[in-house]
């Protein structure tokens, strides 16, 4: 089926169809995530010498990026159902802010962790910081991009552009790619079905040939997995050491000019109406409604 | 719970809570785990081959998010870095500068005051001239020795902590798990073979949900490290089954409540300012201010187990405090952006419990290290955490098991032989005058501080339930008996606890929120960043005989519930327990006016090991 | 060569969305300010007459894409065929509105164009000649203006910033890209859409008003009992004669994965805030929801603001409203239902 113009991504493809009768190996599942403030904190712009930033940025306590880490606990509740699959977790940020929050995150699935030591600002450029990760991905030892699944949240809680999983897919020659996924299903033979979320409350529902994929998740089906001192004991024996030889890099604003950065007031002059009926209340609610 | 299948780990030395005590611990220890070449001094005895396997559990979602403005002279802690300057590592600490004591006066006429206070009123209001012409206070012309905290530095606990914790993290040689309540020790007979985590997947009541139930996991290991501090549930479990030493008690306790706040652009305070005051919003409540860089500080004030008001509140005696001219010239126009409580044993080393026993230690502040006499506990927790690395690395060399005996030969020696201890037994008594009121109290202190220790005045203490008062005496002469009947029962009707209703019956103002400084409880809560627990897990807050809580009428649970976790139920049910609002204070727990049955050292409030709290970790 | 590309797409009935209709008035605004020219490129299935529709909307040319594989949204066809109307239009600058097929597609065509990308575009303007573009960081909470020197530049614009732009159908100058689409692009097949029943569907994002329900409904009542099915006949009957869009705090939608007693038409996907959507309807009605930062930053987009609220401290009369009830969103509820008919 293929044209005779074949580029690389159609050769991957041929190499698929091959493969396609040969019982489904194991997955890798890779997963980018990294660190955002946690939600609860409050959060004010600060303009260093070139980019903005937060104020008291390595202060902020922070969480693994909500839809990444939905994401995570797919790929590893994905992993479990397909004998020999590895999950991979990449994550760009500061050495010392990601070490912390590993304390949090290994507990939960398990996972090797690939660190890169640079910036998880909001603020930076979603093509260098694909790059900075796709050039992580592809160096990760025995990667195979037959059994490869990139997984990720479709957005960030800080730069929430929902761009970087798809630069990363690009990167890495993969075009099937799936954005806002609430759910993946597998089947034996590599192939599996994915719902996204779209317009209105609804889901475009498609079927894939298999890996290589990329699926930029949305917060799938899964609850927060409690936290297991046992899995966290065998993930951190490798997270320190990846940590320790976590190389840095500089991952900047691109050619983005950041002309200013503000947190508009949101106060407003509220009118409080209390001691009054229900039935007031109702009338009056029902006025504003209409009006 | 026998029936339950439970996983096993295994550990050399597993630590419960990670505080100052348990960060002194391990700070010590980790030095000595290496030799020169880099290579492990110790070989694992549960992984044959590898390094010492050292576990340590907390509680908190962050080791960072405990609650923790302080002023500290740090001796221990600095001799612990000799070479490092640790206003310089540690993040927005500060050394002490400017200090202050001053002695508020009760400005709107609304405190409650003994004849004894109102005589002091009247010597510090009579010697204002002397001392300084300050809004309705007077600052001590003179501070104590003993109060003083030159030389030291002023930070967060949190800040602190953390710092600790990611240089440990980063060496490879322990790992700290937050977000992993521990509930019990795991005992053989009368030895402690390890400690078992909360069960998750549990509904509130505790029973297994099938679908997802996961029992908390046993860690064994030769050496349980108990530093989870005054109101953990491993070391209050302890003290349940080993009891206190002979004439040991914990009487005496303190919620401490703070917020870190933005000062205002006008504010002249420097950094390092540290601010203490007496006196008001009753003259059993203490306040402090410290000024960290960059325009912040931390205040809050402390609300002591002797102070017997059923309806003792902290948040608006907080927010009435913060109010005060003395304090509110500085303030007003900041804006509130962090708080949290938590509970003080003001017992010091007469509520040391049992020290070791087979198979663990105990240390910090739930091991009686506070001093009540400095009012410091933060450096001493550090050095029993120190001292007993000493021990542990001692009986390590040696190879010898982690007995009780061997425990008490290297770690509780070097515990009693230390100026530790030294300074624990001269602060011993300091508070005791407190028991019978403030004016007492204060000569008290000021007797121990001035002949170190050598003159004390005596009283009787009693546990805090037998000392809290009813409704009536409390406010008798303030509130009518009908009034007070009439806002029981409104407040009863509307769910409501009664401590702001009767404050404003008795004459203090009703506090006007501006959202910045002063807002609600409910607001408040969130500055801490509190805002859910973890699902799964039981309700760690019980009461132990809900057929006493039917006809208590003091109820003062729910008056110094630091965050309205605990608020009133149907009339003539026990209170109701909202798991994701407790910031785990622990006030309940010495403020039930109910003696539990079965031990009336202790109340009918349980308070277990639960998941949640407090989420900022500016503290 | 025109300044700036407008990319579009059919929806499965050929038609545009009000979202792409947007774009086009965003897309005319921005031309006349530039002084420029702009072309625009259709993909999907019915593409040339959908172009036709829009026909005197002002575009100098009309590039189309209307092959079978373009017909139903997959990301590897749609951004090889919005690559090819960038490559071939040979704009500086390309818009498209931010509807989930374009989000998913055109950070591909970016980065096959050596284009930067920037999403959830609130605001252009130009400046001495430099086109500026607003957007928000951290989810809502930080409003930034930045430009860019590189170009190409891709924009997608969030709907709302300009009304749907209206104008006369025609014959449009329509100029068809042929794309060589290969086995490639068929790894992935489209089986369809699932969408909730109709009454079931309880996100309405063309709706006049949000109503947002929080964890009060689901907590004990004045009575110390339970009320989840009132609650429940409550608010979908609130949503059913308001035609309402239902969103939630993420503490009511939390408590469904924790086995306590729930409201079971929502889900995550109702979930408005932090970790949530931000929806962009022009009232919102917060019921039994205290108003806390993470949850209000949700609701940057929503102009007029009520709470009923039992706490006359809570977030809302806080100034993140504009009127808050202190009442019982039972009572209140079941009589605006009530005279609602």
């Amino acid at each position: 089926m293929c044209s005779l113009a074949l580029g690389p991504a159609d050769c991957t493809q041929m190499k698929i169809n091959q493969m396609e009768n040969k019982t489904m190996e194991g997955l890798q599942i890779v997963v980018c995530g990294t660190l955002v403030p946690d939600p609860l904190q409050t959060l004010e712009p600060v303009t260093t010498p070139t980019v903005p930033g937060l104020k008291n940025e390595t202060m902020l306590p922070s969480v693994l990026d909500p839809w990444a880490a939905h994401s995570l606990y797919e790929a590893a509740n994905l992993a479990k159902k397909v004998p020999g699959s590895k999950v991979y977790l990449v994550s760009l940020g500061p050495k010392a802010k990601l070490q912390q929050l590993m304390m949090t995150v290994a507990q939960k699935v398990p996972f090797e962790l690939v660190a890169i030591d640079g910036s998880a600002s909001g603020f930076t450029d979603a093509m260098e910081v694909a790059k900075t990760l796709a050039a992580a991905i592809e160096a990760i030892p025995g990667l195979d991009k037959a059994r490869l699944l990139v997984f990720g949240g479709c957005a960030s809680a800080s730069r929430d552009a929902g761009v970087t999983m798809q630069l990363i897919g690009e990167q890495l020659g993969i075009t099937d790619q799936f954005v806002g996924v609430d759910e993946i299903r597998m089947s034996d033979d590599g192939s599996f079905s994915v719902l996204e979320r779209i317009e209105g409350g609804q889901y475009l529902a498609s079927t894939c040939a298999g890996a290589p994929a990329v699926l930029a998740w949305a917060t799938g089906s899964l609850p927060e997995p409690p936290n297991n001192p046992q899995v966290g004991m065998a993930n951190m024996r490798f997270v320190i050491p990846a940590l320790q030889k976590a190389r840095p890099v500089a991952v900047g604003v691109g050619s983005i000019n950041f002309e200013k950065s503000e947190v508009p007031a949101q106060k407003r002059a509220t009118r409080i109406v209390k001691d009054v009926s229900a039935d007031v209340i109702a009338a009056e609610i029902v006025e504003w409604i209409k009006g | 719970m026998s029936a339950i299948e439970r996983m096993k780990m295994e550990a050399d030395i597993v630590c419960v809570g990670f505080g100052p005590a348990t960060a002194g611990f391990l700070t010590t220890l980790t030095r000595a785990l290496l030799k020169e070449d880099g290579t492990p001094a110790f070989e694992s005895k549960v992984m044959p081959g590898m390094p010492l396997q050292i576990m340590c559990y907390e509680r908190a979602d962050d080791i960072g998010f405990g609650v923790s403005g302080v002023v500290t002279k740090a001796t221990f802690i600095k001799a612990s870095f000799p070479d490092k300057d640790l206003t310089k590592e540690i993040p927005n600490a500060v050394a002490a500068g400017d200090e202050k004591v001053a002695y508020l006066f009760d400005y709107l006429g609304a405190s409650q005051r003994d004849p004894g206070t109102m005589f002091v009123d009247a010597v510090f209001k009579g010697g204002r001239f002397f001392m300084g012409k300050c809004p309705e206070a007077a600052e001590l012309p003179w501070i104590p020795p003993f109060l003083r905290k030159e030389g030291g530095i002023v930070m967060s606990i949190g800040s602190f902590v953390s710092w600790i914790g990611a240089e440990l993290m980063s060496s490879g040689l322990v790992q700290i798990w937050p977000g992993t309540p521990v509930s019990e020790p795991v005992f053989e007979g009368d030895k402690v073979v390890g400690v078992r985590l909360a069960d998750q997947g549990v509904d509130l009541q505790g029973n297994p949900d099938p679908a997802n139930f996961m029992p908390g996991m046993d860690i064994h290991a030769p050496l349980v490290v108990v530093g989870d501090g005054p109101v953990g549930a491993v070391g209050r479990t302890l003290d349940d089954h080993f009891g206190l030493p002979e004439g040991n008690h914990q009487h005496d306790w303190a919620v401490g409540m703070k917020a870190v706040i933005e000062l205002p652009e006008s504010c002249t305070l420097k950094p390092g300012t540290v601010i203490h005051t007496l006196g008001y919003p009753e003259q059993e409540i203490f306040g402090f201010m410290y000024v960290y860089p960059d325009r912040t500080a931390s205040l809050g004030i402390f609300v002591p187990s002797w102070f017997d008001s059923p309806v003792r509140t902290t948040y608006t005696y907080l927010q009435h405090w913060m109010q005060h001219p003395y304090i509110w010239r500085h303030i007003e126009g900041g804006r509130l952006r962090s708080w949290g409580a938590k509970s003080l044993q003001e017992s010091g080393v007469r509520g040391e419990p049992y020290l070791t026993g087979d198979g663990y230690v105990r240390i910090g502040e739930g091991s009686g290290t506070t001093n009540v006499l400095t009012n410091s506990g933060v450096d001493e927790a550090w050095h029993s955490g120190v001292l007993l690395a000493e021990g542990v690395i001692d009986l390590l060399q040696r190879d010898e098991p982690f007995t009780k005996a061997n425990l008490d030969a290297t770690y509780v020696k070097r515990r009693r032989e230390d100026k530790l201890n030294a300074d624990l037994q001269k602060a011993k008594r300091a508070r005791d005058g407190f028991q019978d009121g403030f004016f007492k109290g204060m000569m008290g202190t000021g007797m121990t501080g001035m002949t170190n220790g050598a003159m004390n005045v005596s009283s009787q203490s009693r546990p805090p339930s037998q000392r809290i008062k009813t409704l009536l005496e409390t406010f008798a002469g303030r509130i009518s008996e009908q009034d007070l009947a009439a806002a029981v029962a409104q407040c009863a009707k509307d769910k409501q606890p009664l401590h702001d209703t009767l404050m404003v019956l008795a004459g203090w103002p009703e506090i006007k929120m501006d959202g910045e400084l002063l807002m609600s409880h409910q607001d408040v809560l969130f500055k801490g960043g509190k805002v859910q627990a973890a699902g799964g897990f039981a309700n760690h807050v019980t009461f132990a005989h809900p057929e006493i809580c039917r006809t208590c009428k003091e109820r003062t649970c729910i008056e110094i519930c630091s965050a309205q976790a605990i608020m009133p139920g149907e009339e003539g049910e026990p209170p109701e327990f909202d798991r994701e609002k407790c910031i785990h204070c622990g006030a309940c727990v010495w403020s039930c006016s109910k003696a539990l049955p079965e031990d009336p050292e202790k109340t009918n409030v349980l308070f277990g090991a639960g998941s949640g709290g407090l989420h900022s970790n500016e503290n | 060569m025109a300044d700036i590309l407008l990319v579009l797409h059919t929806g499965c009935d050929g038609s545009l969305s009000k979202g792409a209709l947007e774009s086009i008035a965003t897309t005319v605004d921005l031309s006349a300010k530039l002084g420029g020219s702009f072309a625009v490129g259709v993909i999907g299935a019915g593409a040339g007459a959908a172009a036709d529709t829009i026909a005197g909307c002002g575009a100098e040319k009309f590039y189309v894409v209307e092959d079978e594989a373009v017909a139903t949204p997959r990301y590897s066809s749609d951004a090889k065929a919005a690559t090819a109307l960038i490559q071939k239009a040979g704009a500086q600058i390309v818009l498209a509105s931010g509807s989930s097929r374009l989000t998913r597609c055109m950070p591909g065509a970016a980065y096959r164009t050596g284009a930067q990308i920037d999403t959830h575009i609130v605001a252009l303007a130009v400046e001495a000649g430099v086109l500026k573009a607003q957007r928000w960081y951290y989810r809502q909470r930080i409003l930034t203006t930045l430009s860019r020197a590189a170009r190409p530049w891709v924009l997608l614009v969030e709907g709302g910033i300009q009304p749907a732009w209206q104008g006369a159908a025609g014959v449009a100058e329509k100029e068809s890209v042929a794309v060589e689409f290969t086995a490639v692009e068929q790894r992935t097949v489209i089986k369809g859409v699932e969408s909730p029943a109709a009454d079931a569907q309880t996100i309405r994002p063309d709706a006049a008003l949000l109503f947002v329900a929080g964890a009060g409904w689901t907590k004990k009542q004045a009575d110390g009992e339970y009320h989840i099915s009132d609650a429940s006949t409550l608010i979908q009957g609130f949503l059913n004669k308001a035609g309402a869009s239902l969103g939630s705090s993420k503490s009511l939608v939390d408590l469904q994965s924790d086995g306590q007693a729930t409201l079971s038409f929502m889900s995550h996907m109702n979930q408005v805030g932090q970790t949530g959507t931000t929806p962009r309807h022009a009232k919102g009605l917060s019921t039994c929801c205290h108003g806390e930062e993470p949850h209000a930053v949700g609701w940057r987009f929503i102009n007029e603001r009520r709470a009923i609220n039992m706490d006359a401290n809570c977030g809302w009369a806080q100034g993140k409203a504009d009127v808050v009830y202190i009442a019982n969103a039972f009572e209140v509820i079941a009589k605006v239902n009530e005279l609602l008919g």
